[in-house]
């Protein structure tokens, strides 16, 4: 419960708020969940009606391991409560005791409530990601307990490793499961991405592209791994090679942006100019936020001395780039409109 | 005659050229002095990544270019006299340059006063310095009767001077990358933007505030005004603005300016001719990476690589990021040729002091770039991105491609060091342009091949008499054996860095130059013929209507 922020109830309470509620309040704000929790006890015992007090009291509960005794008043107030905020604090409150008596079924409902009526609350999100990774937590200790031998953990391994940017780890991993499943969909595609994410070296570049090719071995029709191969090959300098690869991606998955841009950026080099310009023109329909493409459209536009329509595509770019407004960012921004001294 | 004749055109072959062998010759030439720059294991705060620049001048006009390195806090910026015969000697005191000490980032130099000699400017988180040549004997810190003082600490970091209005005086522009006071910058770990792959490090340049460049203009009395806002070129705030190159992109005969920026788009200022600049990176292509993204930029170099009359430019960039080589596709607009040249597979580095130059005078622009990264912790990851790192050197094959040949270009290449600034320059007329390179908190390298010339050469001095006496943005078509190559006088560049102000051409096999054709920053042109090769030739501006 050390979790729940502090809010500005004062602001909240009636002005005819009984002296001893809002003493407990403050306690409770304060950090002092224990004299809160004794003091409303109180309260709510000689006036069953204050429903403030109430409130307080089952989150007084709950922060001090009375989970069991407030999980009822905290559902009731947060299916019920007029006050948004105090609704949104008994909400949040109410996960957090799931969590604690590892419900984790009953969380979810009570989150999906809070979200619809609190987007973007950080608090809120917090909950959120505390409760996926409270569910992957134990997704991954059942499949490590239950399952050790099979190629799923090695896998899984290979990718918190590419998540932590150990990719020399990662691909050994995706070895092993490759070795206990040979014939296993996406792990040489896995192994490829993280020997590129490892290096680009010549040797890197040959060993990754093998592994594309061993997954399109098993699946011919996998674009992404097609659209790998190309990558590569551009790198190698062999344009050819990457465009057809590009163009049998583009075949097998028309809607795939990012093969599309690669392709059109091979048509502009060769000033293919009005090939390139359909590509892009299907790319920014299908991906609207990618700035990859609408930057290639926009520079294909220019080469083809379409100014007007180039500038308006630089438009897009710029609002494109502008950065995402959000407690995050502002926290950021705050951070660094701190006054340097001279 | 058949065989020499075929030996001659196997000199002048795109890439022909022969094995290159490059070493340290820094501590046989007297530079042996580690210039301080903030941790070593770690460190606390963003000034100590960005620093330092280097520079060859001639400050005494005795045509031997001297070394300046600029130091970060704990040391000096020293300057070091070319005593001949690959020797140099210390005279930063002997000069007067012993005065100021701080957080140096870069150098850059110009004749702002046309008096004949070198001057030196020094950018500081701090305050900058304007150092003017007294006849070659000393210098005299200048800034405040320059009217360059600034009414605050700002995080200046790449400059150059350029003639924007060719009145005749080298004006002067100053990138500026954020606003940093350690009283109030995070420190390593408290918040999001100073961790890297999981590890504490110092805050920024996200999550700092941005700052502004500045351009002085030069009222040819020895003192100079802050037109930044009147010019157009503090318009862009929201960019981190390191490095400064200058060159005319759009062929115009106007000098514009490229800034690279980290983490932020980059900056092409296009000179529209009448005091202003309008910022164009974006649409000519020279903002991102060919994704779109930006990328960030540290250091830069120019060069018509391709020899077809364009300056291309090329900006070293952050691990992770591939180099980025922007061809010029005529007007001042690029295409991102960086994967068609190949040079898209070193992405384990972070990219600085950068410099096109001729290594093996075949006619073709080679590349070297020297790196380094901003953060010590990493050493602790284990995973092959390095503090201290090798160089990369590439070889133009001629053909719009380079080839990396680090690996084999001799030990000088392999050694490992937090490099910062390169200043690429010809120190013992020799022929082969030399890489004086400043390392963190080492002594510099000084980067020499061990073996001579094996194809023809001629070094430029350009002075101007009309135009701005250092030749800044003078403009320069060699045609020798039947091919032609361009090129531009400029200061500034590579890392925070000054190279030579003379032009170094590789003839190959040709012996004699057919033509010297310079468009000079007053709007003469010249046109001189048949110049005998391997040697340094000096050039004035004509001083009459031609």
């Amino acid at each position: 419960m050390r979790a729940i922020s502090v809010f500005a109830v004062f602001a909240l309470l009636p002005l005819a708020a009984e002296d001893r509620t809002a003493e407990a309040v403050d306690a409770f704000h304060r950090g002092r969940y224990a004299d809160a929790r004794e003091m409303l006890e109180k309260v709510v015992q000689a006036a069953p009606g204050d429903g403030v007090a109430q409130t307080f009291l089952a989150l007084s509960r709950a922060a001090t391991g009375g989970c069991d005794t407030a999980a009822g008043e905290l559902g009731r107030q947060f299916a019920a409560n007029q006050d948004a905020s105090l609704r949104r604090l008994a909400g949040i409150a109410l996960v957090e005791c799931h969590l604690a008596r590892n419900r984790l079924a009953d969380a979810w409902p009570v989150l999906d409530a809070l979200q619809k009526e609190f987007p973007g609350d950080a608090d809120v999100l917090y909950e959120t990601a505390k409760l996926h990774m409270r569910a992957w937590n134990e997704a991954v200790f059942q499949m490590y307990q239950k399952t050790p031998a099979s190629f799923r953990v090695n896998q899984l391994s290979g990718e918190i490793f590419e998540i932590q940017g150990r990719y020399a780890e990662a691909a050994a991993e995706y070895r092993k499961a490759i070795e206990k499943n040979p014939a296993g969909l996406n792990l040489h595609y896995r192994l490829g991405r993280a020997l590129l994410l490892e290096s680009h070296d010549t040797a890197k570049l040959r060993e990754a592209r093998n592994e594309f090719e061993a997954e399109l071995a098993l699946n011919p029709s996998d674009a992404v791994a097609e659209y790998q191969v190309g990558q590569i090959l551009l790198a190698e300098q062999n344009a050819a090679g990457a465009m057809a690869r590009f163009e049998r991606s583009v075949s097998l998955s028309p809607d795939f942006a990012e093969a599309l841009v690669a392709l059109a950026r091979l048509k502009t080099e060769a000033k293919q100019y009005p090939e390139a310009i359909g590509l892009l023109e299907r790319a920014v329909k299908l991906q609207p936020a990618s700035e990859s493409a609408h930057y290639s459209l926009m520079l294909v536009y220019r080469n083809a001395g379409r100014m007007e329509e180039a500038q308006r595509e630089k438009t897009v770019l710029d609002q494109l780039k502008r950065p995402p407004e959000g407690e995050f960012t502002e926290f950021l921004k705050r951070l660094g409109e701190k006054t340097p001294k001279p | 005659m058949r065989l020499l004749a075929s030996l001659a055109l196997l000199a002048w072959l795109p890439g022909a050229g022969g094995p290159v062998e490059f070493r340290n010759v820094a501590a046989s030439a007297g530079l042996t002095r580690a210039f301080p720059n903030g941790g070593d294991r770690t460190k606390q705060f963003i000034v100590e990544t960005t620093g330092s620049g280097a520079a060859w001048i001639d400050y005494d006009n005795d045509g031997l270019l001297d070394a300046l390195l600029v130091s970060g806090a704990g040391g000096l910026t020293r300057l070091y006299h070319n005593e001949g015969k690959g020797r140099f000697r210390d005279v930063t005191e002997e000069v007067g340059l012993a005065v100021a000490s701080g957080w140096g980032q870069g150098a850059c130099a110009a004749d702002y006063d046309n008096d004949g000699f070198t001057d030196l400017f020094v950018t500081y988180w701090g305050q900058n310095h304007l150092y003017r040549n007294i006849g070659g004997r000393r210098f005299e810190d200048v800034t405040a009767r320059a009217g360059l003082r600034q009414s605050r600490v700002r995080y200046n970091t790449g400059c150059a001077f350029l003639d924007y209005d060719r009145d005749g005086h080298a004006d002067l522009f100053v990138a500026n990358y954020l606003k940093f006071d350690p009283q109030t910058t995070p420190k390593p770990g408290e918040n999001p933007y100073c961790w890297y792959r999981g590890i504490p490090v110092n805050c920024g340049p996200r999550g700092l505030p941005f700052d502004r460049n500045i351009l002085y203009h030069n009222n040819g009395d020895g003192t100079f005004t802050d037109v930044s806002e009147a010019s157009g070129i503090a318009a862009p705030d929201q960019n981190y603005a390191l490095s400064v190159l200058t060159g005319d992109f759009n062929n115009d005969g106007l000098e514009d300016i490229y800034v690279a920026c980290d983490q932020t788009p980059s900056l092409l200022y296009i000179n529209r001719g009448n005091g202003k600049f309008t910022e164009e990176a974006l649409l000519r292509g020279v903002a991102f990476d060919e994704n779109g993204k930006a990328m960030s930029g540290m250091g830069l170099a120019a060069a018509d690589y391709d020899g077809d009359g364009w300056l291309d430019i090329f900006r070293s960039n952050f691990s992770d990021e591939r180099e980025t080589l922007y061809r010029n596709r005529g007007r001042g607009e690029f295409d991102d040729a960086t994967v068609a040249a190949g040079l898209a597979r070193n992405t384990r580095y972070v990219g600085w002091g950068c410099g096109f130059f001729d290594m093996d005078n075949d006619g073709w622009q080679d590349l070297l770039l020297v790196n380094g990264h901003v953060f010590p912790e990493v050493d602790r990851l284990g995973i092959d991105i390095h503090f201290r790192d090798r160089a990369i050197l590439y070889r133009n094959l001629g053909n719009g491609k380079f080839a990396d040949i680090s690996e084999s270009a001799g030990p000088g290449l392999e050694e490992r060091h937090a490099a910062r600034g390169a200043a690429f320059g010809d120190y013992d007329n020799d022929g082969q342009v030399e890489v004086l390179i400043n390392n963190q908190n080492e002594p510099p390298s000084l980067l020499k091949q061990a073996a001579g010339a094996g194809s023809h050469w001629i070094l430029l001095r350009l002075t101007g008499t009309r135009s701005n006496r250092s030749a800044l943005g003078a403009k320069v078509r060699v045609t020798a054996g039947g091919r032609t190559q361009s090129d531009e006088v400029r200061s500034g560049g590579s890392y925070l860095s000054q190279s030579d102000l003379r032009l170094h051409f590789g003839l190959g096999a040709a012996r004699r130059v057919e033509r010297v054709e310079i468009d000079w920053p007053s709007g003469a042109r010249q046109v001189l013929r048949d110049l005998p090769a391997d040697r340094v030739t000096a050039i004035e501006e004509p001083r009459g209507t031609l």
